[in-house]
């Protein structure tokens, strides 16, 4: 029996188009930008499309646009990145992020609190509602940057940046976002939106692993986290990885581009799953069930299951999913994401499904039929008849 | 699978002789911050999970690691702590083989389709009386895991498979060579694995509450009652120890008794340390248990030979009349039960009886 893919918010594979831009560069163009010479030239050539590519396709300006590697190295840059530029004007760093936060974001804000400053998390709701008297009582407080992502990975709410962004700025603090889980699923455009930082990462949306994208809006301080050359505006120095950029900005642009009608396609599968598993399944919930969640993860939670079983006697039937996020070592931790929504989930087994490219109907339907297959297996669960 | 040369060996073996087989590994307490101590170790810390899943990929097995840690922490860790508190000396090995390791495999393997458990234990079983499946020692002496298992749930015994039962050490690593697996050449892991460092009484001090008894200053005296000495702490002494008691006694002594609620620490000669005898707690037999006044043999330490006795049954509780006095029963340790090569159960130690008649 194939095996069913059903993991993209954790990884994609690289599509067609990114790899053949890479290899030309790989195996071609190989030079090092900053070289005078014409294998430099050509080298700088095409980072420097690259980097137009990425500007158009989000609404920047290509000055905005920072390669860089990947989306953690973005959302440290970007949270650390500022409140060194702020400590370094005499003031104190305060980090507010949402409670919901991917870890490079948790563990940048705490991290910003080691080194003296403050940070501080905000409550996210069920109905994926941000507590907005708790963003007003640390704005007041002197927050300096607010942290909130677009889309969150383990549930596929999305967040209403777009209300936080005028408190924050009303405020005089600095703006950021997450949108590794967004591009691609929903529109992504500074133009619209008018952020000062957004993090961007390339193998969420078909592009290599180590390849990311900060966009920094002109005027907004940010001071360097590692030191070197002048590469990447003396931002992000070391020689460029021309081959990430260029991959980079084909996945971006490609995304940006089949978003519309890759968001009703995937929609259109996680509904197909989410409506099987719950013929079979009467005591299914559904995690992030509002109505306006991105269109491409399906977090799904089953009491009185074991988790690590579940997903394991999954793994065995052909079917990757996940339980949230992939931890390192591969056991499964209890999410912050569902504690901050939900509570403590007693014996839930929460499970998340998150279809791609190359997904189709009948994998889906496959993958409701092995979830059902399995849970036959497991004590004290609620199947149909 | 622990990630060490034994555990990656026995799945390698059930692949040959056409097993499917599923590689887990139990993530038993934290490594990574928190309650842990040294993240990097040789057994079960992230090494040995990153090793486990090495090998399980090289022999196209898939491996789960399976998040134990709140059962270990309250059966294993908290019961480890709580002994050495009461002045007893714990066998945290035979507490998660008896109530973490395989009931939780058991559990977890029945929701994935399996039909039986493997581990690299070096400990034979015999399946060829299926309503009594028999328990042995390992083939090799001074690897022998026997002492850890009695504790096993014998209505688990028909499911259970020990691939390394039959071999040696030697024979085991040359396995592991030939197949060319990446833990061929990994070292013993000789602590426990909770106190990667050896030193046990910085998790007593982290666990315990400040200033308990068991790390508070008291007396070394002897059997007659006459001072000795001063320690740090009783938690730091186990029975029949003769390191740590100062010299200049004019023969060797040795810790016969540990008096938690004094916080003594009593010293003897060998002699004076001797019992007849001892009872046994949280007794499990492995086979029918046997008829009163039976002759078995004893096995009350991991580095010792089992020793003849007589058996003495009461509700929840065995007493053994050994044949000869034994010196330093401690409490907290296994009495493993023995008929030859065969494991016949085992219990824990809660006293040594010191006179003859108190045995019966």
């Amino acid at each position: 029996m194939s095996s069913i893919y059903l993991d993209h918010a954790a990884t994609t594979p690289i599509r067609s188009e990114v790899r053949e831009g890479m290899i030309a560069i790989l195996d071609g163009d190989f030079g090092n930008p900053s070289s005078a010479h014409g294998w430099g030239r050509r080298a700088a050539a095409h980072l420097e499309d690259a980097r137009q590519r990425v500007a158009e396709a989000i609404g920047a300006d290509r000055s905005e646009i920072y390669f860089v590697r990947g989306g953690t190295e973005s959302d440290n840059m970007a949270i650390l990145g500022h409140a060194e530029a702020v400590r370094r004007q005499g003031g104190t760093p305060f980090a507010v992020v949402s409670a919901v936060e991917h870890k490079a974001v948790l563990g940048a804000a705490a991290e910003v609190g080691e080194r003296g400053g403050r940070w501080s998390t905000v409550p996210v709701y069920a109905d994926g509602t941000l507590d907005m008297d708790a963003l007003d009582t640390a704005l007041a407080a002197g927050a300096s940057i607010v942290s909130v992502m677009t889309v969150n990975n383990e549930v596929g709410i999305r967040l209403p940046i777009k209300a936080v962004v005028e408190r924050t700025q009303d405020h005089g603090a600095v703006f950021h976002t997450d949108a590794v889980q967004a591009l691609g699923k929903i529109p992504v455009s500074v133009e619209d939106l008018p952020v000062d930082l957004l993090s961007l990462t390339g193998h969420k949306i078909y592009g290599a692993k180590g390849t990311g994208v900060l966009f920094v809006r002109r005027g907004v301080d940010i001071t360097p986290l590692i030191f070197g050359g002048g590469q990447e505006q003396a931002l992000r120095p070391g020689t460029e990885d021309v081959a990430g950029a260029v991959g980079m900005s084909i996945a971006v642009d490609l995304a940006v581009q089949e978003q519309e009608s890759e968001a009703v396609r995937l929609r259109g599968l996680c509904d197909l799953l989410q409506s099987r598993l719950e013929d079979g399944i009467a005591d299914l919930r559904v995690h992030g069930d509002v109505p306006n969640r991105a269109p491409h993860i399906l977090n799904v939670g089953i009491p009185n299951v074991d988790p690590e079983a579940l997903l394991a006697a999954l793994d065995l039937e052909g079917i990757a999913a996940s339980a949230g996020s992939a931890c390192e070592s591969g056991a499964q931790t209890a999410s912050h994401v569902l504690l901050a929504l939900y509570g403590r989930l007693e014996g839930v087994a929460a499970l998340r499904f998150s279809p791609g490219h190359s997904t189709t109907e009948d994998d889906v339907i496959r993958a409701a039929e092995a979830t059902m297959r399995v849970l036959e297996r497991m004590p004290h669960v609620g199947a149909r008849a | 699978m622990s990630g060490g040369v034994d555990s990656s060996v026995a799945a390698a073996l059930l692949v040959e002789q056409g097993y499917d087989v599923v590689g887990a590994t139990m993530k038993t307490f934290c490594y990574s911050g928190g309650g842990g101590e040294a993240p990097s170790k040789t057994c079960c810390g992230l090494d040995g999970i990153t090793d486990a899943r090495r090998v399980s990929d090289a022999l196209g097995i898939p491996h789960y690691v399976f998040d134990v840690e709140e059962a270990f922490t309250r059966d294993v860790i908290d019961d480890f702590v709580s002994e050495y508190a009461r002045g007893r000396t714990p066998n945290p090995c035979v507490r998660c083989n008896s109530n973490t390791k395989f009931k939780d495999l058991m559990k977890r393997g029945r929701l994935l389709g399996c039909d039986g458990i493997a581990s690299g234990h070096y400990v034979r079983i015999d399946h060829s009386n299926v309503s009594a499946p028999a328990l042995y020692r390992g083939v090799d002496t001074s690897k022998d895991q026997s002492y850890f298992l009695w504790g096993l749930p014998k209505e688990m015994l028909h499911l259970l498979h020990f691939p390394l039962g039959d071999l040696t050490k030697r024979q085991v690593r040359e396995q592991a060579r030939a197949l060319g697996l990446v833990t061929a050449d990994k070292p013993e892991s000789q602590e426990i694995c909770f106190v990667p460092t050896g030193n046990y009484r910085d998790l007593l001090e982290k666990r315990l509450e400040a200033r308990h008894p068991a790390l508070e200053p008291g007396l070394i005296i002897a059997g007659d009652g006459e001072v000795l000495g001063e320690h740090s702490g009783y938690a730091n002494f186990t029975l029949g120890q003769r390191k740590g008691l100062g010299g200049g006694f004019g023969q060797p002594l040795y810790v016969i008794e540990i008096r938690a609620d004094s916080r003594e620490v009593v010293v003897g000669t060998a002699e004076e340390g001797a019992s007849h005898g001892v009872e046994i707690g949280e007794v499990n037999w492995l086979t029918t248990p046997p008829p009163d006044d039976s002759p078995i043999h004893v096995q009350i330490r991991y580095r010792a030979s089992a020793v003849p006795a007589r058996v003495h049954s009461t509700d929840g509780s065995v007493t053994l009349a050994f044949d000869e006095p034994q010196r330093a029963v401690t409490p907290g340790q296994s009495a493993v039960f023995f008929e030859d090569e065969r494991v016949l159960g085992g219990g824990r130690i809660e006293r040594a009886l010191v006179t003859a008649k108190s045995c019966q």
